[in-house]
């Protein structure tokens, strides 16, 4: 795109900083949508290098080790990749995006469930197993009991506790996310603080 | 607060604001994940169109029509295998007819 980098020169000797000129500059999310649907590759990863952060952060609350975290971050990215024109321009790209997350995040629950792939950390560590990319960060021991009471949550449960209290999404928000019925949200919401207050008293 | 009941829901709530504080640091990981994720569509991109990965799903569908189809040809055959049959036992019974008038 040359004529994006003579835009940029011009605002450079405007007097504007790097990071305002690549905000000026750089293309809205629409425009490179349109660009990778026509086969443009770069602008695919573009797209991924813009909104990667908001996809890890909220994945890495679900993830159980960094291989898991990779490989939801990569089905999320290859699912919007072929689904892309299923995109419709009414709401923002990275709603698209983080809905998409969401039902990975619920899937991979889910899968662990079904699997009954419930490894304790301690079993982990004893086996050698050495986590691959940062764990949920639990520097206070009060936390390392609240993520294990999470993670002996149903993936409902879970799914909605997560991001309601710890990505702090509106009821509305997390009804879009998932697909459920406000009401439903809240229902669940209600049942899983419950659940988790009953596993935080056992221990 | 000095409600016992309220106390573990206040607690939770402590946790929680806690938790939202330590985000998990995700910049290792995220280290050269366009690289990654690129070489991995062009694997699946060169594996085949996305219909071929598709039509995997939909093997029980065929599977069903073919049963189907295997019930609706046996029930014509058997049909037809009746038909002959009884053309075959009015045939029979019209040869007989004629060997006794020939007698």
């Amino acid at each position: 795109m040359p004529h994006h980098q003579d835009d940029r020169a011009d605002l450079t000797l405007l007097g504007y900083t790097n990071a305002m000129v690549s905000t000026i500059s750089s293309p809205p999310d629409e425009q490179l949508v349109e660009a990778a649907l026509a086969g443009d590759h770069g602008a695919f990863a573009e797209l991924t290098s813009r909104h990667k952060s908001r996809v890890f952060g909220v994945a890495a609350r679900f993830a159980q080790n960094g291989a898991e975290l990779e490989d939801i971050c990569q089905d999320v990215f290859i699912q919007a990749y072929f689904k892309l024109r299923q995109y419709r321009r009414d709401s923002p790209f990275e709603h698209w995006l983080l809905r998409i997350t969401t039902h990975k995040c619920y899937d991979y629950l889910r899968k662990r469930q079904r699997i009954g792939a419930h490894v304790s950390t301690d079993s982990m560590l004893e086996s050698g197993y050495e986590p691959a990319a940062p764990e949920p960060a639990a520097p206070h021991p009060h936390l390392e009991r609240l993520y294990a009471a999470l993670a002996q949550l149903s993936p409902k449960e879970r799914l909605v506790i997560t991001l309601l209290e710890l990505e702090e999404r509106s009821v509305m928000e997390i009804a879009e996310l998932t697909g459920w019925s406000p009401a439903n949200v809240k229902v669940r919401a209600f049942r899983a603080r419950a659940s988790l207050r009953k596993l935080m008293e056992k221990r | 607060m000095n409600d016992p009941k309220s106390r573990p829901d206040s607690d939770l709530d402590a946790l929680f604001a806690l938790a939202r504080t330590h985000r998990p640091d995700t910049s290792a990981a995220e280290f050269a994940f366009e690289t990654r994720l690129q070489a991995r569509l062009r694997a699946l991109e060169e594996a085949g169109p996305i219909w071929a990965m598709v039509s995997w799903r939909l093997i029980p569908f065929f599977a069903a029509c073919v049963v189907a189809l295997t019930i609706w040809h046996s029930e014509i055959v058997s049909d037809t295998h009746h038909e002959e049959r009884m053309a075959y036992v009015q045939n029979l019974d019209y040869v007989e007819s004629i060997g006794t008038f020939n007698l």
